[in-house]
C-alpha cells in the first residue's frame, strides 16, 4: 500500500516538474486560430492548411474553438487569448457582431486580428482572408459548365431559392459571364429547391422531362447538386445529362465516383487555411500593411489584396481525380 | 452554524477545519497556486502573460458572474430538495425579450430591464405553480419550461434574429470595469450578500432547510410550504433574467441560444460547493467557492503551455470538472463509510 503511494507521489511530481518546465518562454511568434467549431471537418481540412504554414513560418499555431457553435465560447477563447499575450488573432467569426467585442479588446492590446471564412465588423480586423467573391464564384461555375459542355446546347439551373441575397449575387455573375463569353449555350430553366435534397430531386426529374434537349444541369446550393445527381442517375440518363455545382465533397463522393456528378466547385480550404496564416504573420512582422494591394504566400503565390480583403482567388475545382484527397 | 459563538472547544476548530467548504477552499487555494506558477510565462514582448495578470483574475471574475449567478439561483432550490433545469433556457429568453423590449419596442434600457426582470420572475411563477399546486415533481416541470423557454426564445427570433448595436451606457456593465472591478462583479456580489443574508440569516434559509429535510415534518410545524417553495422558483427566475442581462451586456448580443447548458454548470458548482443533491444542507459561501474552484479550473488550464500545445483547454476542463466533483462527492461520504467500517470491526462478537 505504502508503496503504491510513493509511486503516485512520484508520478505526481514528474508531471508537475514537466508542466513547470514546459513554461519556460518560447521565442516564437504565436498565432493563435479560431475556427467556428473545432470539430467540423470544413475547419479541421483548413488547419491542415494552417499547419503546413506554420511549419514553413516556423510559428507556433494554436488552433481552438468551441465543440459546438457557440459565440459565447469563440469571445471568451479571444478573451483567453488576449490574456495570454498572442501576436496574432485568426477568426472565423460564428457572430459578426458578438464577437466583434472581443477583437476590439485584443487590438487594444496591440495583437493583431484578422478573419478568415466569415467576417467580423470591419473596424474589429485589420484584413478579411475572402475565399470567395461572388464574381469569382460565379464565373468558376459557368467555365466549368462550359468546359463541360463544349460550350453549346441547353442548361438549367437549380437554385436555394429565387430570393436568397447570395443565390442572386451567384446567378447575376453566371448569366453575366454567359452572355460575354458562351454565345450557344442557353439557360433554359432556373428553379429553387428550397436548400432540401428532395425538391432538388423532383425539380431536376421535372427538368430533364421537359427539356429533352438538356445537357447539363448546374446546382448552386449543396444539397442541390446530390439530389441532381440522384434524378439524373434515376433516369437512367448518367452521363448524357451532366451534373455539376457548389458543394462540399463529402456529400458528393459517390455520385462523383459513378460517373454522374462530374464536378464539384468550392474553394480550397487547405489553402485557406495557409493564407490566412501567412497573412497573419505578416501582419505581425509589419509586412503587410493598409492599403497594399497584393500579398505573396509561400508556395501558393501572390494574392490581390480588394480594399481590406485578400482574396483567396479562383474556386477550386473537385474531380474524380483529386475529390478522395478531402474529407469535409 | 451548529456551535454557539464565543467558547469553542479544540474540538470545534478541527471540525471546522475540516468541512466541506474549508476542504474547498483549500482545494481553490491549491488550485490557483498551481495556475499561478504554472500559467503564468513572458511572452516574445517581454510582458507577462498567463495566469498570473490582474487582466486574467478580472477576466475569471467577468467569466463566473453568469453562471454564478445561476449558482446563487439554485442554492436555495436544491436545498429545498428541489431543482430548476430551465433557468439556462429562460436566460436565453429574457435575452430575447430584453433585446426586443429595447430595439422593437424602443424602450430605454432601464425600463427594459425592468421588465425583463419581471419576466424572469413570471416564468420562475410558472415553475411555482405547477410544482405548488399540482405537486409535480419538479425535475419533470423544469424539464418541460427547459424546452418551452428556449424553443419560445427560437421561435420568436426564429433562430435568426440576432440583437445587437447596445448604447455604450449599458455595455459598461459588461465590459468596463467600475471601482476597479468588471461592473457586473458588484451585481454579483450585491445577489450573492443578498442570498447568503436570506439563506444564513432569516427565518426563510431555515424554512427551505427544514422542507428539504422533510417536507412534510415542515408542514406538520406549521410552515408554510407552497409559498416558501413558490418563493425559491421565483427568486431563481427573477435571477436568471438578471443573468441574462448581464451576458447580453458582456456579449454586446442577444441570441436565443444565449446560456445554452449553463444549468449543468450551474448545478456542478452547486453540488461541488457541498449542497445536498438530496436537499436539506448547504450553504451560499460553499456554493461561492463552488463557483470559484471550477472557474479557475477552467481559465487556469487554459494558461497552461501543455494544454495550450494540445488545443484541448474545453475538453480538459470538462474532464477534470468532472473529476474534481466526483472527488468531491467521495471525499464527502468518505469519513461516515470509514466510521461505519470501524464501528463493525470494533462490533463485539455476538
Amino acid at each position: 500500500m505504502k508503496k503504491i503511494h510513493l509511486h503516485l507521489c512520484t508520478a505526481g511530481a514528474v508531471l508537475l516538474a514537466s508542466l513547470v518546465t514546459a513554461t519556460a518562454a518560447d521565442s516564437k511568434l504565436v498565432v493563435a486560430m479560431l475556427p467556428k467549431s473545432k470539430g467540423n471537418a470544413y475547419f479541421i481540412s483548413c488547419k491542415v492548411g494552417a499547419d503546413k504554414a506554420a511549419k514553413e513560418l516556423g510559428i507556433q499555431l494554436l488552433f481552438d474553438g468551441p465543440t459546438d457553435s457557440n459565440a459565447a465560447k469563440q469571445n471568451e477563447i479571444v478573451e483567453n487569448w488576449v490574456t495570454l499575450g498572442v501576436d496574432v488573432i485568426a477568426v472565423a467569426a460564428e457572430n459578426k457582431e458578438g464577437i466583434s467585442t472581443a477583437l476590439r479588446k485584443a487590438q487594444k492590446a496591440g495583437i493583431k486580428v484578422l478573419t478568415f471564412d466569415a467576417d467580423a465588423m470591419t473596424d474589429a480586423r485589420s484584413f478579411f482572408v475572402n475565399q470567395a467573391t461572388p464574381e469569382g464564384i460565379g464565373h468558376g461555375l459557368m467555365d466549368e459548365a462550359a468546359r463541360l459542355t463544349n460550350s453549346e446546347g441547353e442548361f438549367a439551373m437549380i437554385v436555394a431559392s429565387l430570393t436568397a441575397a447570395n443565390q442572386r449575387e451567384w446567378q447575376k455573375h453566371i448569366e453575366g459571364r454567359l452572355k460575354e463569353k458562351y454565345p450557344q449555350m442557353k439557360l433554359v430553366a432556373v428553379r429553387p429547391c428550397d436548400d432540401l435534397k428532395d425538391k432538388a430531386q423532383s425539380e431536376a426529374t421535372a427538368l430533364i422531362s421537359a427539356n429533352p434537349k438538356l445537357k447539363l444541369i448546374m446546382a448552386i446550393c449543396s444539397p442541390g447538386v446530390p439530389g441532381a445527381a440522384e434524378a439524373v442517375k434515376q433516369a437512367g440518363l448518367t452521363g448524357k445529362v451532366k451534373v455539376m455545382g457548389l458543394g462540399l465533397p463529402n456529400e458528393n463522393k459517390r455520385y462523383v465516383h459513378a460517373g454522374v456528378t462530374d464536378s464539384i466547385i468550392l474553394w480550397n480550404t487547405g489553402d485557406l487555411g495557409y493564407l490566412a496564416i501567412y497573412a497573419g504573420v505578416a501582419l505581425a512582422k509589419d509586412e503587410l500593411k493598409k492599403g497594399a494591394n497584393t500579398f505573396k504566400a509561400g508556395s501558393l503565390g501572390t494574392f490581390t489584396i480588394a480594399g481590406d480583403n485578400i482574396l483567396l482567388g479562383k474556386p477550386f475545382i473537385f474531380n474524380k481525380a483529386n475529390i478522395d484527397q478531402f474529407d469535409f | 452554524m451548529s456551535a454557539s459563538p464565543g467558547t469553542r472547544n479544540p474540538r470545534d476548530w478541527k471540525a471546522i477545519l475540516t468541512r466541506h467548504e474549508m476542504l474547498l477552499l483549500y482545494v481553490l487555494i491549491a488550485e490557483w497556486l498551481f495556475f499561478y506558477f504554472a500559467g503564468t510565462t513572458t511572452n516574445r514582448r517581454g510582458v507577462i502573460v498567463g495566469f498570473g495578470t490582474l487582466d486574467r483574475q478580472f477576466d475569471i471574475l467577468r467569466h463566473s458572474c453568469e453562471i454564478g449567478l445561476l449558482a446563487l439561483a439554485l442554492t436555495p432550490v436544491i436545498i429545498t430538495a428541489g431543482i430548476d433545469l430551465s433557468v439556462g433556457s429562460l436566460l436565453g429568453l429574457s435575452a430575447i425579450i430584453f433585446g426586443q423590449l429595447w430595439h422593437d419596442a424602443g424602450l430605454p434600457i432601464p425600463l427594459a430591464v425592468a421588465f425583463t426582470l419581471v419576466l424572469g420572475a413570471l416564468a420562475g411563477g410558472l415553475n411555482a405553480l405547477l410544482i405548488t399546486t399540482l405537486r409535480l415533481p419538479p425535475l419533470i416541470v423544469t424539464l418541460g419550461t427547459y424546452s418551452l423557454y428556449r424553443g419560445l426564445a427560437e421561435a420568436i427570433t426564429r433562430g435568426s434574429v440576432t440583437y445587437t448595436n447596445f448604447p455604450e451606457g449599458f455595455l459598461f456593465v459588461g465590459q468596463e470595469r467600475w471601482l476597479g472591478l468588471p461592473t457586473q462583479a458588484w451585481i454579483f456580489f450585491a445577489v450573492a450578500a443578498a442570498v447568503w443574508l436570506l439563506m444564513h440569516r432569516t427565518t426563510f434559509g431555515r424554512a427551505f432547510r427544514a422542507i428539504g429535510l422533510s417536507p412534510e415534518g415542515a408542514r406538520y410545524a406549521g410552515l408554510p410550504v407552497g409559498r416558501r417553495v413558490a418563493l425559491v422558483y421565483v427568486l431563481a427566475g427573477l435571477i436568471a433574467a438578471l443573468a441574462a442581462i448581464i451576458y447580453t451586456a458582456r456579449l454586446g448580443q442577444a441570441k436565443a441560444d444565449a446560456g445554452t447548458g449553463y444549468e449543468l454548470f450551474a448545478i456542478t458548482a452547486v453540488v461541488l460547493g457541498g449542497t445536498s443533491i438530496f436537499g436539506g444542507t448547504g450553504s451560499v459561501h460553499g456554493t461561492l467557492l463552488g463557483v470559484a474552484a471550477i472557474a479557475v479550473l477552467k481559465n487556469g488550464l487554459a494558461c497552461l503551455p501543455v494544454v495550450m500545445r494540445m488545443n484541448a483547454a474545453e475538453e480538459m476542463s470538462g474532464l477534470l470538472t468532472g473529476a474534481l466533483l466526483l472527488l468531491a462527492l467521495t471525499a464527502s461520504v468518505l469519513p461516515k463509510i470509514l466510521s461505519n467500517f470501524r464501528a463493525r470491526h470494533h462490533a463485539p462478537a455476538p
